[in-house]
């Protein structure tokens, strides 16, 4: 399981890497509704756009939406916890109120409203979703720093003068890391389909590529044989981007948390 | 969450509420320039100068947010231009869809889920297992839309065996049994698509639980009192791996609406979801915002009734404080 993740991974690196587009997915010139041919490897769309460079540059934007809000919201959550853990008192509890409010605040309906009303930039987007996700990861990452807290080498490099700053810094943060790649990679499966329903909907501005945009136009002619060179490979890339960081996540904790082993 | 030492779950869910209808209420009111310009002019919606006077005058109304409040209340939610309905019909029509196509979906998940979940945990070590988990992992990464789009086109477009849009055949005079059967058509494809999106999580989840379950000595004392093993599976260790699924249920719930929008989009199935879908094409904001808020407040309203039912499935949980 881990073997194939990391393999699908790796796929995936080196597929998005340069956006060696043949073409221009801007470009209208082709004939549109064309069958895959060598000049377009996968079909022209309705408006004439070359298939195979929109998709790539669709996966470009959905993974970036996603690796943002999951870094972001990742660097926050684990800023808050770990300050909650350590510096305990007024800060803590302010802080664990604000993240049960944001927990109980549905994020997609946040960001549809944001969206509609506004039309921010996806990057915007991102960092408003990451304000939504941080506060799971918080919790977690300030339960757990919160036992090491106080266990004997913490005490005994408290006692030997350490300050805080170097406690966090040395101690802490390393040891907490497992927890920081599995909220990582929740969070960023969780952006990447919001971005891709976010598109569908219709929300980003129609001239961003994204898969879910794709997706939808390609929807109104499913019922064409087009649907198989201009349907299915959103579909299949989407579903394989989401899976390949579903199967991350598991194996990620499969490897970190001994008692799932057995259970698995 | 649980009430102790922090913030109650019955407030923090009433705060997060009022955070929402807030945001409804001020977002239109922080838009650039003039409310009616900056709402219609991307519209595709043409206001005559009445439409516009009257809307004008009901944005710079400086009645603040307890009128808003008491407006949203009484069912007063505002008039959709592009659709010629007031917004509360629109929604009120399109929500016993939603609400027949997500709960149906849910409970049909989490009932096979959990009863697959318990069975598979109880026959450990066949290869029928391994085979049955390895696949719902993988069928757990598919999104909604992915088994949405996939569903379409094997059974509707290629096999023709379920009718591919719609929730009932347009302009069709049924008898109630035979409206009945027409209904259940309509919505096989879209309640099999969510149901195989919630169903892997609810299977693992269960099974992972269980089998953790299975180990506690209380198991082994109620087998060795020879208890029917039905009777050892469900009442007494099934119970235990209840609140798992309950809480992820949850959780996911806010993320699960999406998922739900999309497929009922996909089959444009006339729910809440084609509404919201159709609105932010002709950028409607109105009924867009009375959507969100809709579903929100619905969102909302679900957790909170959970939080108590967490309390009823687990006593440990209400006596915790």
């Amino acid at each position: 399981m881990t073997g194939m993740g990391l393999a699908l991974v790796l796929f995936f690196l080196v597929l998005l890497g340069p956006p060696f587009a043949p073409h221009d997915p801007n470009d209208m010139s082709f004939r549109p509704m064309s069958p895959p041919s060598t000049e377009n490897w996968l079909g022209v769309n309705d408006g004439g756009m070359d298939i195979f460079s929109e998709l790539l540059y669709g996966m470009r934007n959905t993974v970036g939406f996603g690796l943002l809000a999951g870094l972001v919201s990742l660097l926050l959550g684990v800023v808050v916890g770990l300050a909650g853990a350590w510096f305990g008192g007024v800060l803590d509890q302010i802080t664990m109120r604000l993240a049960d409010i944001l927990l109980a605040i549905p994020a997609v309906m946040i960001l549809i409203m944001t969206a509609a009303l506004f039309r921010p930039s996806p990057v915007t987007l991102a960092l408003i979703l990451s304000i939504m996700l941080w506060p799971t990861t918080a919790k977690g990452i300030r339960a757990q720093a919160l036992v090491v807290k106080n266990r004997l080498h913490i005490h005994a490099a408290r006692k030997m003068g350490a300050s805080g700053a170097y406690i966090i810094a040395r101690h802490l943060l390393p040891e907490l890391f497992p927890l920081y790649l599995i909220g990582f990679a929740t969070k960023a499966r969780i952006a990447m389909f919001m971005e891709a329903s976010l598109a569908f909907l219709g929300l980003f501005d129609p001239s961003r590529k994204s898969l879910g945009i794709m997706i939808s136009y390609a929807l109104k002619y499913y019922y064409l044989d087009i649907w198989w060179n201009w349907l299915l490979p959103p579909i299949f890339l989407l579903t394989l981007l989401i899976m390949t960081v579903t199967f991350l996540a598991i194996s990620l904790e499969k490897v970190f948390d001994p008692r799932l082993k057995e259970a698995l | 969450m649980r009430s102790v030492g922090q913030i109650k779950p019955v407030a923090a869910y009433l705060l997060a509420g009022l955070i929402m209808i807030y945001a409804s209420y001020s977002m239109p009111r922080l838009l650039p320039g003039d409310f009616v310009t900056a709402m219609y002019s991307s519209s595709h919606v043409t206001l005559t100068a009445d439409q516009e006077k009257e809307i004008r005058a009901y944005y710079s109304r400086q009645e603040g947010f307890g009128h808003y409040l008491s407006d949203l209340l009484t069912f007063n939610w505002g008039y959709s231009y592009a659709f010629l309905t007031p917004i509360n019909d629109l929604i009120l029509e399109a929500l016993p869809w939603t609400l027949l196509l997500m709960g149906g979906a849910h409970v049909i998940a989490m009932l096979f889920g959990f009863i697959a979940g318990v069975e598979t945990a109880w026959r450990r070590g066949g290869c029928l297992e391994k085979a049955g988990v390895g696949s719902m992992t993988v069928l757990e990464g598919m999104p909604e839309i992915a088994t949405g789009v996939a569903l379409l086109l094997i059974f509707a477009l290629n096999l023709g065996w379920f009718p591919a849009s719609g929730a009932e055949t347009a302009y069709a005079v049924h008898s109630p049994m035979a409206w009945a059967r027409d209904l259940a058509r309509h919505l096989v494809l879209p309640l099999s698509s969510l149901v195989l999106a919630y169903f892997p999580g609810n299977f693992l989840l269960t099974r992972g639980s269980m089998i953790m379950v299975l180990r506690e000595q209380f198991v082994q004392t109620a087998r060795a009192k020879g208890l029917p093993p039905a009777r050892v599976r469900y009442a007494h260790a099934a119970r235990n791996a209840l609140l798992p699924m309950v809480t992820r249920f949850g959780l996911r719930i806010a993320f699960m609406v999406t998922g739900a929008l999309v497929v009922e989009t996909i089959y444009s199935y006339p729910g809440l979801g084609t509404l919201l879908f159709n609105a932010i094409a002709v950028r409607d904001l109105p009924l867009i915002q009375g959507i969100v808020l809709f579903s929100s407040l619905m969102v909302l309203f679900v957790n909170l009734a959970l939080e108590y039912v967490y309390g009823w499935i687990d006593p440990r949980v209400s006596h915790a404080s």
